[in-house]
């Protein structure tokens, strides 16, 4: 088992290869940036970068040697997580982006975990009910929502259940209340999770749709395999050959869907976080932008095509647990 | 004669819309007495299988629909045994081997698991479950059963599939084994190795088989009467012998015709000609 | 058995009229179409529906038309070929007769078309007709422009603003009929960009195989890395402040395409496995026929439902930037940049987020269930009814 998550890290080397070097032509080569090289100073009709900046970028990235030489020290030292320093502050990106990584983790991971729990019995009762009313009624919700983009979601959310006129029950935005250090532990927890909800609901319903569609037809399939006849023709209760025989092997790609989803959860964080002023990263990439502080875009980038990658190292590995018909080959 | 263990009468069964219906099985009738062996021989489409599934309402009601006739299994009538009585029905009385093993068996479990599950579920009275499944894979011809337990179904070849549903089939003592074109999907010498195996059984244990195949040859030294299939009726039937000897009917003598023999001299293999059938 | 009737005998239609008649069996599939084309039809219409001048003026005597001389070049040649081509469509049976003499009069009108346009200069009036007397006026639906403001700031829907002004007193029917312009534009043009990328390196991969199809995966798998937005963001953030439309479509573009490169790909290697691209080859057919004229048609109908599917995430991505503030920014409308506002004043204005918010869900709805509809409808595993 150790050698076959062994291979498999050894296979994302070449992938991560390709991130920092994907990374890093954006450095060099994007529009803002290409000026910088020919040495000229801010770019026509946008925010001018200052003399210092522009040293500084060229000192980070170094920009003034030739590309081979630029691209090997920067991998040196994304590899050993040297992303730079801020523009803004001075202080290590990596540092800066570790402080908000947790949070952003955090939203992205209870959706996913929330959707999951939501979608799958979704998608297994639709499968049960195939062409049915229920069937349809869950397909069309499911599909309405995903049509819905995340942030129109949110501000009706805060019109509604936030701030505003009509409900007022969660907050409208921050990840704690202004009076947080004056809470005990319970409340403060409890205040926290109750910023979360929002964000947390508007990431999540995104997601409904793709899982419990895949729940669907996975189940489907699994319905129709010969094993689930064998069962029937064993004697087996309905309900065994439903829950434990289909169920189990209807689970197999349902629970490596989820790598899939990551790129979507990180990017839907990202709007979410501007919309509920969350101290996350995705909030950190606005200022980030803002400011013209590049170490920190590209550090922000790069992590989190890490984070999807390691996500999809994830999903193969619980595969290979969860289906005994694949070997660790 | 002793009370038949089976008798279908006048069976019909239709897939598709009311008014324009595909007559799967179209009014059958045999019968069948305790430990005997029944070949019921057609080509695809002849209804075979839909029979087979039908003897314990295996066949998912939408869409088929069966739309007149009885199955009577030792004396009462499948087609209306409320659901728990089916249930104790499969597996217990009535037990199923299918065409392809491999599919037949549920790749998450073990096999060791599948067969315990049918142990436990129609023979709470055994207490050693493990060594009743390790006589089964035994008697079946699986060497060294106690290590094959753990395997999961891909780990095996075809051949040993199929005698681990044998194996599952047998475990709970059922009066009747119906086998759904059991080699079909193996290799010829696998073929051979089967039907030896059945064989076996059939002359160790009380059991009645229905063997479905459209292979005549399959036939021959194995059961004790056939019925043929053809269109969703059953055109010919009687005991093996005298129809291989005088086959009345003309598809009988063309299914016949096209096994091929070893030994003669065929420039061309036999053809169905249906146009000549009823 | 039935027979089937000879007017449509489904086992002899082609493989269009069948994914035609498969689509149009769906109710949804069939009303989103439906919707789709409305929205066209608003998107090219826009200047007529939604403008601060009127189209016919009588006054003084004199008949004028005030709101031709504001319309753009590319308006006019959207409104004048897109007639013409649909004439020559329809007349497409006299054309084929006599082909030199419609071809010539065609480059007579071309010409004419063209040369006009190069002595009209488009005259950007800001007075507009809505206060001026006239003894006749016809004005546009919704009689304001788009960018103009005026002093009533932040009114709920009335009658005189159907659905309301935003902070500079624009009206918000008149920025949403001309946000479906730039929505579908962006929308529309990004997936083609992402169409010809994705379509060309997935379909070479596929066909040649090889190093180059190894070094597509893996470029596919390193672009998947990156959360699309975040990417779009940081690519944006590292450019100059854009509101340059067309940038916004390649960057769209760019980072869309790899689903598509995986679908042909996919496609190509499995259609390669069957015999006819062989026989087309022993034929003596080339590379670039093979692909384009045996591949590729094979492999449409998957092309386009995730193209139907692409259109409208890109419409998405483009309201997600526009409302982050990257995508099109005010003066130019756009539903994203509509909805930004409303985040600030939610707490009066609802109608600025209710509105936009209400027209993008319609049009994604209706792009998805016209992908859904072409899905089924391309499944090769439906039998024939």
């Amino acid at each position: 088992m150790t050698t076959y998550i062994f291979r498999r890290v050894l296979l994302l080397i070449p992938t991560l290869f390709g991130i920092t070097l994907l990374t890093f032509l954006l450095i060099r080569y994007s529009p803002g940036n290409a000026a910088l090289l020919k040495g000229g100073g801010g770019e026509s009709g946008g925010k001018a970068m200052t003399a210092e900046v522009r040293e500084q970028m060229i000192k980070l990235y170094d920009l003034d040697k030739p590309p081979l030489t630029a691209y090997a020290l920067w991998l040196g030292k994304s590899l050993r997580l040297n992303l730079g320093d801020s523009v803004v502050d001075h202080r290590p990106v990596a540092r800066k982006i570790g402080e908000r990584l947790p949070l952003t983790m955090s939203l992205a991971g209870s959706a996913l975990a929330l959707s999951y729990l939501i979608a799958i019995p979704l998608g297994i009762a639709a499968a049960l009910r195939r062409g049915q009313p229920l069937d349809r009624a869950i397909s069309f919700v499911v599909f309405v929502l995903y049509s819905i983009p995340t942030f129109a979601a949110a501000l009706l959310l805060i019109l509604l259940v936030a701030g505003g006129d009509y409900l007022n029950l969660l907050p409208m935005y921050g990840a704690s209340s202004i009076n947080a250090s004056d809470m005990g532990p319970f409340a403060w927890l409890w205040d926290r999770v109750l910023h979360m909800i929002l964000p947390v609901v508007c990431l999540t319903y995104a997601s409904l749709a793709s899982i419990s569609r895949y729940s669907r037809v996975s189940m489907l399939e699994a319905l129709g395999q010969d094993f689930v006849r064998t069962a029937r023709a064993k004697g087996l209760p309905e309900r065994l050959v439903i829950f434990r025989h289909a169920l189990r092997n209807a689970l197999i790609p349902i629970i490596t869907i989820f790598a899939l989803e990551m790129p979507a959860l990180i990017g839907g964080a990202v709007i979410l976080e501007s919309i509920f002023s969350l101290p996350g990263m995705g909030q950190l990439m606005f200022q980030s932008i803002d400011a013209r502080d590049t170490p920190v875009i590209m550090g922000i980038t790069v992590l989190a095509a890490i984070v999807t990658l390691l996500s999809y190292l994830a999903a193969d590995i619980l595969y290979v647990v969860v289906d005994p018909r694949i070997s660790y080959e | 004669m002793s009370t038949p263990l089976l008798h279908v009468e006048n069976l019909a069964i239709q897939f598709g819309p009311p008014d324009d219906p595909v007559k799967a099985v179209d009014g059958i009738s045999f019968g069948m007495s305790a430990g005997e062996t029944l070949a019921v021989v057609g080509e695809s489409g002849s209804g075979k299988s839909v029979t087979a599934l039908a003897l314990t309402r295996l066949l998912a009601s939408p869409p088929a629909r069966y739309v007149s006739g009885r199955i009577e299994f030792e004396g009462r009538d499948v087609l209306q045994l409320p659901e728990s009585e089916l249930r104790a029905l499969r597996g217990k009385q009535i037990a199923y081997i299918f065409q392809e093993p491999g599919s037949s068996l549920n790749p998450v479990f073990t096999i060791g698991y599948q067969i315990r599950e049918a142990i436990e579920l129609h023979r709470p009275e055994v207490r050693d479950v493990t060594a009743e499944i390790v006589s089964a894979l035994d008697r079946v011809g699986i060497r060294e059963p106690a290590k094959r337990l753990n395997d999961y179904p891909h780990q095996l070849s075809g051949g040993m599939q199929q005698r681990v549903m044998i194996a599952m089939a047998l475990a709970c003592q059922p009066k009747l084994l119906v086998a759904d074109e059991p080699t079909t999907a193996l290799d010829v010498t696998i073929q051979k190795q089967i039907m030896d195996l059945l064989k076996e059984l059939k002359r160790t244990s009380n059991m009645a088989i229905i063997l479905i195949t459209h292979n005549f040859g399959l036939v021959a030294d194995f059961a004790d009467r056939v019925a043929v299939m053809f269109r969703g009726k059953i055109v010919e039937t009687g005991a093996t012998a005298e129809i291989l000897r005088n086959p009345q009917h003309a598809y009988t003598r063309a299914l016949i015709e096209c096994v091929p023999k070893l030994g003669q001299k065929q420039h061309r293999l036999k053809v169905i000609d249906y146009a000549g059938i009823t | 058995m039935n027979e089937p009737e000879s007017s449509h005998d489904i086992y002899s239609e082609s493989y269009t009229q069948r994914i035609w008649r498969l689509f149009q069996a769906d109710s949804f599939a069939r009303n989103g179409l439906r919707t789709v084309i409305v929205l066209f039809a608003i998107a090219a219409l826009a200047p007529f529906l939604a403008n601060s001048h009127a189209i016919i003026r009588v006054a003084d005597g004199r008949v004028s038309f005030p709101i031709f001389p504001t319309l753009e070049a590319i308006e006019w040649r959207f409104l004048l070929y897109v007639p013409l081509a649909g004439m020559i469509y329809l007349l497409r049976k006299v054309i084929f007769r006599r082909p030199l003499a419609c071809l010539l009069i065609l480059a007579g009108v071309i010409a004419g078309i063209e040369i006009a346009l190069a002595l009209t200069h488009p005259v950007n009036d800001p007075t507009n007709d809505r206060d001026r007397a006239a003894t006749f006026k016809l004005m546009p639906p919704i009689p304001y422009s788009p960018i103009e403001s005026t002093p009533d700031q932040f009114v709920g829907p009335s009658w005189k603003h159907l659905c309301g002004t935003d902070s500079t007193g624009r009206d918000i029917a008149a920025r949403l009929l001309h946000g479906a312009r730039t929505s579908l534009a962006i929308g529309f043009i990004a997936q083609s960009i992402a169409l010809l990328v994705g379509v060309s390196l997935g379909g070479l991969a596929g066909y040649y195989r090889g190093w180059f199809d190894i070094g597509v995966c893996r470029f596919i798998e390193i672009m998947d890395c990156f959360p699309p937005l975040l990417l779009i963001l940081a690519i944006m953030g590292l450019s100059p402040s854009q509101n340059n439309m067309f940038y916004i479509m390649a960057v769209i573009g760019l980072t869309s395409w790899t689903g598509l490169a995986r679908l042909v790909r996919g496609e190509f290697l499995r259609l390669s496995s069957l015999a006819f691209p062989q026989a087309a080859r022993a034929l003596g057919a080339g590379d670039s026929r093979v692909i384009i004229r045996h591949l590729l048609p094979n492999a449409l109908g998957p092309i386009l439902v995730s193209a139907t599917f692409g259109v409208a995430s890109a419409i998405l991505l483009e309201s997600s930037l526009s409302f982050l503030g990257f995508g099109m920014q005010a003066p130019t409308p756009s539903w994203g940049d509509i909805l930004s506002d409303a985040r600030r004043y939610i707490d009066f204005a609802w109608w600025l987020a209710f509105f936009p918010g209400i027209a993008i869900l319609i049009t994604l709805v209706s792009y998805n269930f016209v992908g859904e509809g072409l899905r089924d409808a391309v499944d090769p595993r439906l039998k024939v009814k």
